[in-house]
């Protein structure tokens, strides 16, 4: 397997090609909209949405969701997860959501962040877009565009690095962690 | 982050770094009261019990309305439908209710100390909600969200409590809260209404008004307890309001973005009147909203992870 992409470079091109493939599978864009699960998926969202609207000349609607509160694990934890805003700046009944995480493993970010979604409306359908999938799935959940397929031993955690300016194209570092 | 807090039973227990905490939290929470789903599953299968042994609209429906927004199971009693009022002791209430494992128990309570000793004898949370005239911590915690959201800081405020600090739960809480995060109090009052050994406080204290109307950045306004009119603290309610009540004319002298807050329930007339009450400076009803907010972010931060491991 392929050596994983670590600078802003490469995640650059990994945006690009996503984009592409976001190009040939969706034709009409009056009705899309980007959701990206804090932080990661932000930092991803917000760079597939500049390089889109570059493309089709056309804003796209951007969101950021908070799923701190929808987690499984909630009273299981001995930390807190910080509980920070959810912000979607449109109406989401009827639009195809585009939601974007970083990185798929277990799938239950994911399903915390469609049971968020659905919360505050009834989108048309849902995508999801991921940068990396690292397998490892406890939930029966796909993406349907996947930058990248990596093998990571489970004590390793991925994580993206945002620049000083979150409109810029992040990093990625990746680090151990204690069970 | 590691909240260390089993209860939350008064301000003095918490630094200036959770109270911060507890604010910036709230802004989150607040949001979820503005959408159209205003619910997350974030407390579901936890019970809340309330247990209300003195009068209360505002802050039992706000602790309700925050448990229910967390999807948490509420239960609320009230001292009238209890069998408090057949003579069981409060203890024995409190075992019996701990019996029926609860998750939290909000207590408010008409004479000091019950929640701390609640919370030294019961496995489960216990948020003072007012006991007697010691702390009502989530009303200072959501006053001070009110003062940091119009003022975007709470460093160099200065406050002005103004009416019966004697007997005001509300007052102590601010002032402790309020020192902590850097702000400063006056507490206006008539002498009467001052308690013994409010000079070691370190809040300025003044029996005047009027001088202290053009300084302050916040205005707080407490509660006539008309009930004590009889207990010869004051001579009369209109003498009163004379001295002490905000008026149109007080409120013309405040500084241009100075702001009114009062905790509730008001005494229209008396300590203030309608123009300062309803007036573009008020943010009373912005209080109520942000209550609910801030005391989601009690919930869950007592709630939400495992404290007791480890």
């Amino acid at each position: 397997m392929a050596e994983i992409p670590r600078g802003p470079k490469e995640i650059h091109s990994m945006l690009v090609r996503l984009t592409e493939e976001l190009m040939k599978s969706i034709s009409a864009w009056d009705n899309v909209a980007f959701i990206g699960v804090r932080n990661g998926g932000e930092l991803i969202a917000r760079g597939l949405v500049k390089l889109l609207e570059e493309k089709i000349a056309k804003q796209i609607p951007l969101g950021v969701l908070d799923i701190a509160l929808y987690r499984d694990d909630l009273t299981r934890r001995k930390f807190y997860p910080e509980v920070r805003s959810t912000d979607i700046p449109f109406v989401i009944d009827h639009k195809d959501i585009i939601l974007v995480d970083d990185v798929l493993y277990t799938g239950r970010s994911v399903r915390a962040a469609i049971d968020h979604i659905v919360d505050l409306g009834r989108p048309g359908r849902i995508y999801l877009l991921v940068l990396f999938d690292r397998g490892g799935r406890e939930l029966p959940i796909q993406a349907d565009f996947v930058g990248m397929k990596i093998n990571l031993p489970d004590e390793q955690v991925i994580k993206l690095e945002a620049s000083a300016d979150k409109e810029n194209i992040p990093g990625v570092i990746i680090s151990e962690v204690k069970r | 982050m590691n909240w260390p807090h089993k209860d939350l039973i008064a301000i003095q227990d918490l630094t200036s770094e959770e109270i911060h905490t507890i604010l910036d939290m709230s802004k989150s929470f607040k949001e979820i009261s503005k959408r159209d789903i205003k619910k997350v599953p974030a407390l579901r299968g936890k019970t809340v019990v309330l247990l209300f042994y003195e009068a209360s609209t505002r802050t039992r429906l706000s602790f309700e309305l925050a448990a229910k927004r967390l999807s948490a199971d509420t239960m609320a009693l009230s001292a009238s439908g209890s069998s408090f009022a057949k003579g069981e002791t409060i203890m024995d209430a409190a075992l019996n209710i701990m019996a029926m494992s609860p998750d939290c128990i909000v207590i408010r309570y008409p004479y000091a100390g019950l929640p701390k000793k609640l919370a030294q004898e019961l496995p489960c949370s216990i948020i003072n909600a007012g006991d007697g005239t010691h702390e009502h911590p989530s009303q200072a915690l959501l006053d001070m969200y009110s003062m940091q959201e119009h003022f975007g800081k709470l460093d160099g405020l200065h406050v002005a409590i103004v009416g019966d600090i004697l007997h005001s739960r509300v007052a102590r809480s601010n002032i402790y809260g309020l020192k902590k995060v850097g702000a400063h109090v006056t507490v206006v009052a008539p002498k009467t209404f001052l308690p013994v050994g409010v000079e070691t406080w370190g809040v300025n204290i003044a029996t005047a008004f009027d001088p202290v109307v053009s300084e302050a950045d916040v205005i707080m306004m407490l509660r006539v307890q008309k009930e004590r009119i009889h207990e010869q603290y004051f001579s009369g309610e209109r003498e009163y309001a004379y001295f002490y009540g905000l008026n149109k004319k007080r409120v013309d002298k405040m500084k241009p973005d100075a702001i009114i807050m009062h905790p509730g329930p008001m005494n229209r007339g008396v300590e203030i009147t309608h123009d300062a009450a309803d007036g573009s400076r008020s943010i009373i009803l912005n209080q109520v909203e942000n209550g609910v907010a801030v005391r989601m972010t009690l919930l869950y931060l007592s709630l939400g992870g495992n404290v007791n491991v480890d």
